[in-house]
């Protein structure tokens, strides 16, 4: 299962699953049982019907082998009594017969021509010719089996208005000894027909049809099937035999044909079964209804529970992804199930730890920034001071005492500021001092061989930095911007604000560096190994420790016509 | 999740694939209580080849029976049917739905009517020709009882006339017209002059031809010189109820009833069942009409091979006429007179 739901959410996983698990147990289920309730209904409503239909048929099957009893009696009769030569008693056997039974009209026998012989009603025969008849021809046609017409208006006798059945047969009779042939006529009205149609209750609009072998309708117990080809005989006609389910005026019935023994004909029955059909329809929609109830609390419940286990999970997540973003300062608040609880309280802690190590650690780098940025600072001055001193001694030597004194006065100013109590950001005032006073010794060094100017903006005057920044940038541009052997250099200190930064600019006349210097020492200023020029470096790497990316370092150049060096950092005024 | 699928797929298998079966062809017999239909669907089981499986079906003489029988043979679509029919009226609603299922089928023993039978072209008979055994069955009579109007001793009276009592079968069935009124015709085209003191049906049953003689034996007791009998079984019925009434006697009580020796009456049957040849054997019955139900069954068979396999039906060993029809011819049986 895991391999399918890479890529869903828990929450999905649950529903999905729970989804799929219960619409598959719950598909089963219904429609298991609906197919079972089916084929156990359709079980149900085939026996049934077929046992209805065969006790229809048994019915009617007592009722032709009644007729066909009287029929072989009469047969047998007659032979008998012709052997006997009794044939003037035969008329009453018939007449008897014919009131035996309710449902025979007469009995008659004629010969082969279709004269009367023996007739058991006291009407007489038409005077149509008897041997044109559909009766006739079928009992001479076939000597072995009895006949049985359609209803028709009984047309043997003049006058005769009853509906009746003709049942023929060619049997023997005797003459004065002699055998011949002759067609027993038996008429039978279709009271029983009727009657035994009626005795079974076959449910509202179940009816009962007969056909005749050539499909013609015999008889049907519904009164909207007068003919053939009404619907319940065409569906008959189609059967042909045997059963099935079939829907007639829009009511679900059982269709059965059977054949009726001794005769040609068929009997089908249809018998309502719509309030199976409704049961089964009504079992569908409570099938369906549960499916669809079960499903809605199923999808409500999974979705709830899955909520309450993926939201404290996504809410971890989220604070994660805030922790990796980097804030560190918000505690998670959960509830809900027990891990979750758990697993947040843990976080919780985790985080609280990892934020007093990180704590630890920023304190512990600046500690090391500052110790480094110390260094730096004091990297600062010794050679200068030698050379200073050896000026001085040069200075003394030669009795020029008047700048021996300016020059230990500079120095003096020089490393009071340096010092500066031990503190690293100072004034720009004093730093401009600092590097005023660095300037004058270097002017007695360098023999005035250069002149230096300070435009400043009085407003920028006040403001904070980091100490000592100026002095290298100068000390690089007296040692590699002022060709003292020809001409005097000048150098330029700038300081102003724009786009509230203080811009500190060093500019000297010199030789100008070009833009392969420029790379060059742009690269010395963030590798040691390549780094030409320490002062100027060091004044970089403190303004990286110290302003940060807020700060700049600019190097312009216009060979043989200046050098522009340019900080530029955030102004910082004193409150 | 695979194996889950694969559990299933096996299961299903499993309850739904069992092995592959043979065809089954249904043979559906009219009543299996006659045990002339009884041993006939014995052999056409026995000789169905090994390519397919016969399955008799009961009908217990109930065409309702024998409809839902067929009904369900035609709903499994059998390549044939072979059908022993209740009611020979009732062929004309099989035959008709036989062809509209396109069902080739064989009848036996009752013959359904010819124009219904030419309704469908795959629809056939096999039998004995009724009136063939009537044929025999009158020369077993005629033999028995020597020149007409100078009739043996088996003339009781002495009167030139044969007194005698008809068991018939089945009312419509064709068979029971046929054989009763071709032994009749042939008697007398033959010149033999008989009284028929009873005309009784029976209806082929052994039960019903006993109770029945139970009651004719008393008013023709001493009248009575031959039974005919459209079967074995009725004649066997009638046996007994003679027996009963003495006119079977074994004086010598050797178990066996000497025609010179000992009381009898002829009684003479159609169809050659085994009860009948025993009785045959040991004297009662005097001689039958063997049905030649092995052959027979041999043709159906044959048949239904070459229908179900596709070959042509007029290429076995029996000779189709009209398409339609194989006749097996008769056969007489009386003991021979040592």
């Amino acid at each position: 299962m895991a391999k399918y739901t890479k890529g869903f959410s828990i929450g999905q996983s649950i529903l999905i699953s729970t989804f799929l698990i219960v619409i598959t147990s719950l598909l089963v289920v219904t429609i298991g049982g609906f197919l079972n309730f089916n084929s156990t209904t359709s079980g149900i409503v085939e026996s049934t019907s077929k046992e209805i239909n065969k006790q229809i048929i048994l019915n009617y099957e007592n009722y032709i082998d009644s007729v066909i009893n009287t029929a072989n009696y009469i047969q047998r009769k007659t032979v008998e009594y012709g052997i006997e030569d009794r044939n003037d008693e035969l008329k009453d056997i018939y007449i008897q017969a014919a009131d035996l039974q309710q449902d025979i009209v007469s009995i008659v026998l004629v010969d082969i021509a279709g004269n009367e012989v023996i007739n058991s009603s006291s009407k007489n025969l038409t005077d149509e010719d008897i041997t044109q008849k559909r009766w006739y021809y079928d009992a001479i046609s076939n000597a072995a089996i009895f006949h049985f017409s359609s209803p028709h208006t009984q047309d043997i006798y003049e006058d005769s208005i009853e509906e009746v059945i003709t049942i023929t047969k060619l049997i023997d009779f005797y003459a004065l000894g002699i055998k011949h042939s002759g067609v027993l006529v038996i008429d039978l009205n279709t009271y029983n027909l009727v009657k035994l149609a009626n005795t079974t209750n076959l449910g509202d609009q179940g009816h009962i049809i007969i056909l005749n072998d050539d499909n013609s309708l015999i008889y049907a117990s519904n009164s909207s099937c007068t003919n053939n080809n009404c619907e319940s005989a065409i569906i008959a006609q189609d059967i042909i035999i045997g059963g099935q389910n079939v829907t007639i005026n829009d009511l679900s019935m059982y269709a059965n044909v059977n054949t009726l023994k001794n005769t040609r004909w068929r009997i089908a029955t249809f018998i309502n079964i719509e309030l199976v059909e409704n049961t089964r329809t009504s079992n569908i929609v409570f099938s369906g209804t549960i499916f669809v109830i079960t499903l809605s609390i199923t999808i409500l419940v999974s979705t709830i529970i899955s909520k309450r286990i993926s939201s404290p999970v996504n809410k971890l997540k989220d604070h994660m992804q805030e922790i990796q973003k980097g804030n560190f300062y918000n505690k998670i608040a959960l509830e809900g199930q027990k891990e979750i609880v758990v697993l947040a309280s843990s976080f919780n802690s985790m985080i609280e730890e990892i934020r007093e190590l990180m704590d630890t650690i920023l304190v512990e780098q600046k500690e090391k920034r500052k110790t480094e940025f110390i260094a730096l600072q004091t990297q600062i001055n010794p050679h200068f001071l030698y050379n200073t001193l050896d000026s001085i001694v040069y200075l003394s030597e030669n009795h020029m005492n008047e700048e021996v004194v300016e020059m230990v006065v500079a120095l003096s100013k020089f490393f009071r500021i340096s010092i500066s109590r031990g503190k690293n950001i100072i004034l720009l005032s004093e730093e401009l001092e600092h590097a005023r006073n660095y300037l004058l010794i270097q002017q007695i060094r360098y023999n005035k061989k250069f002149t230096f100017d300070f435009n400043i903006d009085e407003n920028v005057k006040s403001c904070k930095v980091v100490k000592l920044i100026l002095q290298p940038i100068i000390e690089n541009a007296i040692y590699h911007g002022i060709n003292t052997e020809y001409n005097e250099g000048s150098i330029q200190i700038r300081a102003y604000e724009k786009n509230k930064k203080l811009y500190l600019e060093v500019e000297d006349d010199g030789y100008g560096i070009t833009p392969e210097k420029i790379q060059e020492l742009k690269a010395g200023f963030k590798d040691q190994s390549k780094a030409k020029s320490v002062g100027v470096r060091n004044v970089y790497q403190r303004l990286q420790l110290y302003y940060g990316a807020e700060s700049d370092f600019i190097i312009e150049s216009e060979l043989d016509v200046k050098t522009i060096i340019r900080l530029i950092i955030p102004i910082e005024k004193e409150v | 999740m695979k194996k889950m699928i694969f559990v299933l797929v096996m299961m299903v298998t499993i309850l739904s694939g069992c092995t592959k079966q043979t065809p089954v062809i249904p043979l559906i017999i009219y009543n299996e209580a006659d045990p002339y239909m009884y041993e006939f669907a014995q052999y056409i089981i026995d000789k169905a080849p090994s390519e397919y499986t016969v399955v008799s079906y009961d009908s217990q003489n109930s065409q309702l029976i024998q409809n839902e029988f067929i009904e369900d043979a035609f709903k499994k679509n059998s390549k044939v049917v072979i059908i022993n029919p209740v009611d020979r009226l009732g062929a004309y609603t099989i035959i008709e739905k036989a062809k509209s299922e396109n069902i080739p089928i064989i009848f036996m023993n009752r013959e359904p009517l010819k124009e219904d039978l030419n309704l469908w072209e795959h629809a056939y008979y096999v039998g004995a020709p009724a009136a063939h055994s009537a044929v025999l069955q009158s020369e077993i009579i005629m033999d028995l009882f020597g020149i007409p109007l100078n009739l043996n001793e088996l003339d009781r009276n002495n009167d030139n006339i044969i007194q005698l009592i008809i068991l018939k079968g089945e009312q419509g069935h064709q068979d029971a017209e046929t054989r009763t009124d071709v032994v009749i015709e042939e008697l007398e085209n033959h010149g033999y002059a008989l009284e028929i003191l009873s005309i009784e049906i029976c209806d082929w049953k052994t039960s019903l031809a006993y109770d029945i003689m139970n009651e004719l034996i008393p008013r023709y007791q001493d009248q009575l010189e031959l039974v005919i009998s459209n079967n074995d079984a009725m004649a066997i019925g009638a046996i007994e109820a003679m027996v009963e009434h003495e006119m079977f006697v074994d004086i010598d009580e050797n178990g066996f009833i000497d025609h010179e020796t000992d009381t009898w009456i002829p009684v003479v049957g159609i169809d050659g069942i085994a009860d009948a040849v025993d009785l045959i054997k040991s004297g009662y019955l005097f001689g039958t009409v063997l049905n030649d139900s092995e052959s027979m069954a041999e043709a159906i068979i044959e048949l239904a091979t070459a229908i179900i396999n596709g070959e042509d039906i007029h290429n076995i060993g029996y000779e189709i006429i009209d398409n339609k029809y194989i006749w097996v011819d008769y056969q007489k049986y009386i003991l021979e007179e040592e």
